[in-house]
């Protein structure tokens, strides 16, 4: 697998497409893109008998080794990769360590081991552990193991702490890759630690970008995940980002993980980052809502979400976007999901996924085509618009509460 | 050629004035099962039939296209849910629970007695209807009428729905309380019918009751017999009387039904059950097991079921069922739904797609073999699969027994 860019650049939004994929010689995955996120395996609420019926294009999907770190001993005498195991053969996976949609507990370090909580409680994790269970899953394309337990308000010895980790699990990792027969087709991604100290970053980026077979970076160690990432505003980590994206050799992949609001994963497209994931939608789907934010006419702003729980779409016999080409819009009405997730049926759970992660899609759809277009920047507008007026919204309703 | 010429007559009459038309297509010489296809006003049913059960108008997660290619023809939806929420008026507004879930399929709804009798401890019953306390946030005493049913079915718009029956706990001693039920039942139905709207588009089935005295039955059924109608529920059975008591009941009550009209017996829905009792002679069947089951990680197969929380799945590389041609059993193992039940949704709904195609498969299974005269020989390998010990449960051996099947 290969990651070709049309042109080389610094800090600026970019087109790029995996092309060259093992498993699929002749499709190509164009960048922005997001990475379907999976839980356990599976993409929450989605089969693949409906993931066939919602999905004509094959995707790549996230596989979080820590909710699927149960796989190993079974993975290791099944006749097959991961993305058979969890009844996706025809999408590509892409492991990576922590659950961009579930907070990361900090702490609970040990030396030459990160903490990985599992289902089954706290996993001590090191790197020939981490590569004996991607060589059983057998990715299309993985991230080295690392250290990402930094934020914004992480102190300095935390920082060069995962710095250390993250360079010495490269190494490990990328000698074992080397060994490795089944993974020696697989894309591999090294992780970037440092947090918010540039000096971090800089140092970590010399010792993990060196060596030809790294196709790509995780900008790692921005947050600790979970549904908080959402409200992180751009400001934050935009002078890190805008230093690492400056210092990275240009022809990697750039990836950044979690719950990023449209609007910061605009900003981040236009520093020059290439793949996100999923994780959103599953966020707010949990909330019952579903995204309508406007991306299609950048003139015209609607409402940036609706929460299908409220009294008011009790009778309303409309879909949740008119013209959405989605299987929930096309077939059901709001007034069925009020229905649904009000009685906490799946359905309700199910049919907010397929449009959330429809209308995502086509959001990163309408990116690509801005980049092309050179209209970037409108498209921010209008999206940043929408979102704050929901913020103004939300603020607004918890004040007469 | 000549059936297929009756049913296009049929099918006909379904659109015009008769909401519902059931022709007998065969009958195994040995016992009393039949073959039958009932025409209702969204689809063609073929019996015996079992029909999941969709609660709140979704069957358990999966999207009406999925409902579609597991073959379903019709399913059962619950007016006391559907009647909280969304409420008849939603569903009025909406064009009827077709609409409301984009199902085109056939549906039956039931009273809303039975929930009134078994979820409410506090429900109290008089000549009038079910009184109960309300859910809602109120807390207020709300009465369940025969008229009130019918209003919220009505709304609801099933293909077929059931009269409000005076439901008595089937282990009840009370003889005269069960005599008094059955004769009140039958003067529900007399409102229900008078309260029915839409005569023309939907059915009203009345529900034979009389628990466990063969007396009481038999007057329950002559009551109903004599009543306009187009098919027959036999009630007041699965309610924890004895596997003894219950076959007979059923194989008396289908012996009490008039032959041209299909009988459906409530909430039974285990595959022995569902073999045993077509060979009585019933046409339809309901029952929550295969879709409840499935969240708690059960998977039916016909040689008994799965738990797949179960750790020697951890390994096991096959599907629930190498027969079994259902989405979830094409795709995936018994390895990974171990590894996933009971904590991803998904789980859930790969399982109840499971357990309805193993119900569906059955059912065709047991159809064929009445329409291929080898309902006898189908059952016999069926329970010797089963024990194969031979070890049969009595009720079974006693049941078969009474409509001519010898198990081997």
């Amino acid at each position: 697998m290969k990651f070709i860019l049309e042109g080389l650049t610094k800090c600026v939004p970019r087109i790029g497409a995996l092309k060259e994929i093992e498993a699929h010689p002749g499709l190509s995955i164009e960048t922005p893109m997001a990475m379907l996120y999976t839980r356990g395996g599976s993409i929450p609420h989605i089969t693949h008998e409906v993931f066939k019926i919602i999905s004509k294009e094959p995707q790549i999907i996230q596989i979080p080794m820590v909710s699927t770190y149960h796989y190993q001993e079974v993975m290791e005498e099944y006749d097959g990769n991961i993305s058979e195991f969890v009844g996706l053969k025809d999408c590509l996976t892409c492991v990576s360590v922590q659950d961009p949609g579930d907070l990361t507990q900090p702490g609970h370090h040990a030396k030459d081991h990160i903490p990985l909580w599992t289902r089954s409680g706290k996993v001590l994790l090191n790197a020939e552990q981490y590569m004996n269970t991607v060589e059983a899953f057998k990715p299309d394309m993985y991230y080295f193991l690392s250290d990402g337990d930094t934020n914004a308000k992480s102190a300095t010895k935390r920082i060069s702490k995962s710095v250390e980790n993250t360079v010495n699990f490269f190494k490990i990792c990328l000698d074992r890759h080397r060994k490795s027969e089944v993974l020696k087709n697989s894309f591999v991604l090294s992780a970037i630690a440092g947090g918010y100290c540039t000096k971090a970053r800089k140092k970590c980026i010399n010792e993990v970008t060196k060596d030809d077979i790294v196709k790509g970076v995780l900008i790692d160690g921005l947050h600790n995940n979970g549904p908080e990432v959402e409200f992180i505003a751009f400001e934050e980590p935009k002078s890190i980002v805008e230093f690492i994206v400056n210092y990275l050799p240009e022809d990697k992949m750039r990836v950044v993980q979690g719950c990023w609001n449209p609007v910061v994963i605009l900003k981040l497209v236009r520093m020059g980052i290439d793949v996100f994931d999923t994780s959103y939608c599953n966020l707010v789907t949990e909330r019952s809502s579903a995204l309508t934010f406007n991306f299609d006419n950048v003139s015209e702003t609607q409402q940036y979400e609706i929460n299908l729980r409220q009294n008011q779409f009790a009778d309303d016999f409309k879909p949740i976007i008119e013209n959405c080409a989605c299987l929930a819009c096309r077939k059901h009405t709001k007034a069925y999901i009020h229905h649904l997730v009000t009685v906490q049926e799946l359905l309700g759970p199910l049919l907010l996924k397929i449009h959330n992660n429809y209308h995502f899609m086509k959001f990163f759809e309408k990116i690509r085509e801005a980049i092309r277009n050179d209209t970037l920047k409108d498209l921010e507008d209008v999206v940043e618009r929408q979102f704050m007026a929901h913020q103004r919204m939300l603020l607004n309703t918890k004040a007469t509460n | 050629m000549s059936a297929l010429k009756k049913l296009v007559n049929t099918t006909k009459m379904v659109t015009e004035k008769c909401p519902l038309v059931f022709n007998v297509l065969a009958e195994c010489e040995t016992t009393k099962a039949r073959v039958g296809k009932m025409c209702l006003p969204h689809s063609d049913v073929d019996t015996p039939v079992f029909m999941p059960v969709g609660t709140q108008g979704t069957l358990k997660g999966l999207l009406p296209d999925q409902i579609d290619s597991l073959g379903l023809q019709i399913m059962l939806s619950n007016t006391y849910h559907l009647g909280t929420r969304p409420g008849p008026e939603i569903l009025e507004k909406a064009g009827g629970l077709h609409n409301f879930m984009n199902w085109h399929g056939s549906l039956l709804t039931d009273s809303g007695g039975f929930q009134m009798v078994s979820l409410l401890k506090l429900a109290e019953i008089n000549e009038e209807g079910v009184k109960f306390q309300s859910l809602n946030d109120q807390k207020s005493e709300v009465m369940l009428t025969p008229e009130h049913s019918i209003h919220i079915q009505n709304a609801i718009g099933a293909d077929i729905i059931m009269q409000l029956d005076d439901v008595i706990k089937t282990t009840s001693p009370d003889k005269d309380r069960i005599e008094v039920s059955v004769h009140r039942t039958t003067r529900w139905l007399d409102r229900c019918i008078k309260a029915h709207k839409n005569p023309n588009t939907q059915n009203i089935f009345p529900i034979v009751q009389g628990t466990l005295y063969p007396d009481l039955r038999e007057l329950s059924a002559k009551d109903h017999v004599r009543r306009d109608v187009r098919g027959f529920a036999i009630g007041g059975l699965s309610g924890g009387e004895s596997k003894d008591d219950f076959w007979k009941m059923v194989h008396l009550s289908t012996g009490l039904l008039p032959k041209d009209k299909p009988r459906y017996l409530m909430g039974v829905g285990f595959a022995m059950d569902l073999v045993v009792c077509s060979a009585l002679g019933v046409d339809m069947f309901d029952c929550v097991f295969p879709t409840r089951t499935a969240r708690f990680g059960c998977a039916l197969t016909m040689t008994g079921q799965l738990n797949l929380r179960q750790k020697n799945y951890k390994k096991d590389f096959r599907p629930i069922d190498e027969n079994c041609t259902c989405s979830t059993c094409k795709t995936y193992t018994r390895a990974y739904l171990h590894g996933i039940v009971t904590v991803q949704t998904v789980a859930c709904h790969l399982l109840s797609v499971h357990n309805v195609a193993f119900q569906m498969r059955l059912m065709k299974t047991i159809r064929d073999s009445i329409t291929n005269g080898t309902f006898p020989e189908f059952v016999q390998k069926y329970f010797l699969n089963l024990f194969p010990e031979k070890d049969y449960p009595k009720w079974i051996v006693d049941a078969l027994n009474a409509v001519n099947i010898k198990l081997l």
